[in-house]
């Protein structure tokens, strides 16, 4: 399988890391011509105003919002999370993909960054949120919640997208890894370009 | 359940931060420009290095309200630098809730013995290094991120790359030794030896390396990068140049792109004028930064 990961800036080596560590091929992709045929997504954490101002250059994000439409398996995390979602207090929309309004550094500055417990579907581990946003409202039926910390919704599913606000590629723990195994093989019978 | 200011918590933001350019700003408006071009985050300084060169006397932290006004103005994270070694200056930056603290020789060192214990802090720090063994130093005392310490406000990159090449060859060394040899080392680079182990088990720096001092134009950003760096920091190469918004806009596709030179002869276009740049040779010892730190 080959994941094709936004590479503008960020935290994208800790997910090609995972990728490798199930035996995927990673393609780090920074600009459109990059972007061949690729069976997965993932959008990393970092900063959602650079990433949206490196992408004037090249405009890539046109090209991925077309594949996530397309219905590739896509996993977003923080400022990727950002990216997706149609309504953004504090930020701008970006390429709305997913029904939830997040609202940026949501938590506080640094200081106030934590490592956390969250209940990712079945299982509880501890994960860290960084300068984090949080998904203050779902805006549709059709999104599901899929990872809580305490009482707070740290992630959702909807179609072929999955979005959190933590950081599962700084663990890179074998329940995630195991679920991303599953969640990138979906691709291979959806049509990538 | 929830703990704050954890090591992978500091560490994680470093991370976050990668492939990105930090800018020196000097008061809010400069911040927003930089947050326009792009940049990952802000240093929010009184005064940029190129002019405490110039001014010559005490350089110190910068006053609380350049940096409060720079807080409130952007919603990228902000740095701030303390002297070396002035852990209270870092105290007052740790309670303004700054989201970095860069214990820098840019400013005049407090301390001619001792870089502040950087684990009693709520931020993360990031500190300079001229090579591997400073870095290790730097890194068992709490430090998040390192950079290298090139040399402030000169404009000239001779410095940064000379620091990151001999960061790697070190780095290349230890990983390469036999086991044997790793306590000689330590030694070698008067490095502790926990650290040593931790980049050989890992085979990497354990927190995150950027580049810095001198960068002034897209092509010292992707040399750098080229170089191994994880991203870079630009000084007075920015709001000493012709036209700061432009040439900060090239330097973060420059560091995105750093290894594609068309993007690269693209974003240097039609830039306007650099900084002037100093010549390294011309600095007596004691105007060199990178001297400072121990």
């Amino acid at each position: 399988m080959k994941v094709g990961i936004l590479s503008f800036q960020g935290s994208f080596l800790d997910h090609s890391k995972s990728i490798h560590q199930l035996g995927h091929e990673s393609l780090l992709i920074k600009q459109s011509k990059d972007l061949t045929s690729v069976d997965a997504l993932i959008l990393p954490g970092g900063e959602s105003t650079a990433m949206k101002k490196i992408n004037q250059f090249s405009d890539l994000l046109t090209d991925i919002d077309q594949l996530i439409k397309d219905g590739i398996p896509t996993l977003t995390t923080c400022a990727g999370t950002i990216l997706l979602a149609k309504e953004v207090i504090g930020g701008d929309v970006t390429i709305p993909n997913i029904d939830i309004e997040v609202t940026r550094n949501a938590y506080g500055r640094q200081t106030e960054s934590f490592e956390g417990s969250v209940k990712f579907f079945e299982n509880e581990d501890i994960y860290c949120f960084i300068r984090a946003p949080k998904i203050s409202k779902l805006l549709s039926d059709s999104v599901n919640v899929i990872a809580q910390h305490n009482d707070e919704i740290v992630g959702v599913a909807q179609k072929n997208i999955v979005s959190l606000t933590f950081h599962p590629e700084l663990n890179n723990d074998e329940y995630y890894l195991n679920w991303l195994n599953e969640f990138i093989k979906e691709g291979k019978n959806v049509r990538s370009f | 359940m929830k703990i704050e200011s954890t090591n992978k918590v500091k560490k994680g933001l470093a991370e976050m931060l990668k492939g990105g350019v930090i800018m020196d700003v000097v008061n809010a408006e400069q911040a927003k420009i930089a947050e326009k071009a792009g940049a990952v985050a802000v240093m929010a300084l009184e005064r940029i290095p190129a002019d405490i060169r110039a001014d010559g006397g005490v350089a110190r932290m910068s006053s609380v309200g350049v940096i409060q006004e720079v807080m409130d103005s952007v919603s990228i994270p902000v740095m701030a630098k303390a002297r070396i070694g002035h852990f209270v200056e870092a105290q007052i930056l740790d309670s303004l809730g700054i989201d970095f603290i860069d214990e820098s020789e840019v400013l005049t060192p407090a301390d001619e013995v001792n870089h502040i214990n950087k684990q009693n802090f709520k931020a993360p720090f990031v500190c300079g290094a001229t090579g591997l063994g400073e870095a290790t130093r730097r890194i068992a005392e709490g430090a998040s991120m390192i950079r290298t310490k090139g040399e402030a406000g000169t404009g000239n990159v001779v410095e940064a790359v000379r620091h990151m090449r001999t960061i790697t060859n070190e780095l290349n060394e230890v990983i390469a030794c036999d086991e044997n040899e790793i306590v000689a080392l330590s030694k070698k680079f008067r490095a502790p030896l926990h650290i040593l182990q931790e980049i050989k088990e890992h085979n990497k720096l354990p927190v995150v390396n950027f580049a810095a001092g001198g960068i002034a134009t897209p092509a010292d950003a992707a040399l750098m990068m080229q170089l191994g760096c994880d991203g870079v920091f630009v000084g007075s190469g920015i709001f000493k140049s012709g036209d700061p918004a432009e040439r900060a806009e090239a330097i973060v596709i420059a560091t995105t792109n750093y290894n594609d030179p068309k993007v690269l002869s693209e974003v240097s276009k039609n830039l306007g004028e650099p900084m002037v740049g100093i010549n390294i040779d011309t600095l007596s010892e004691e105007e060199k930064l990178a001297k400072r730190g121990w």
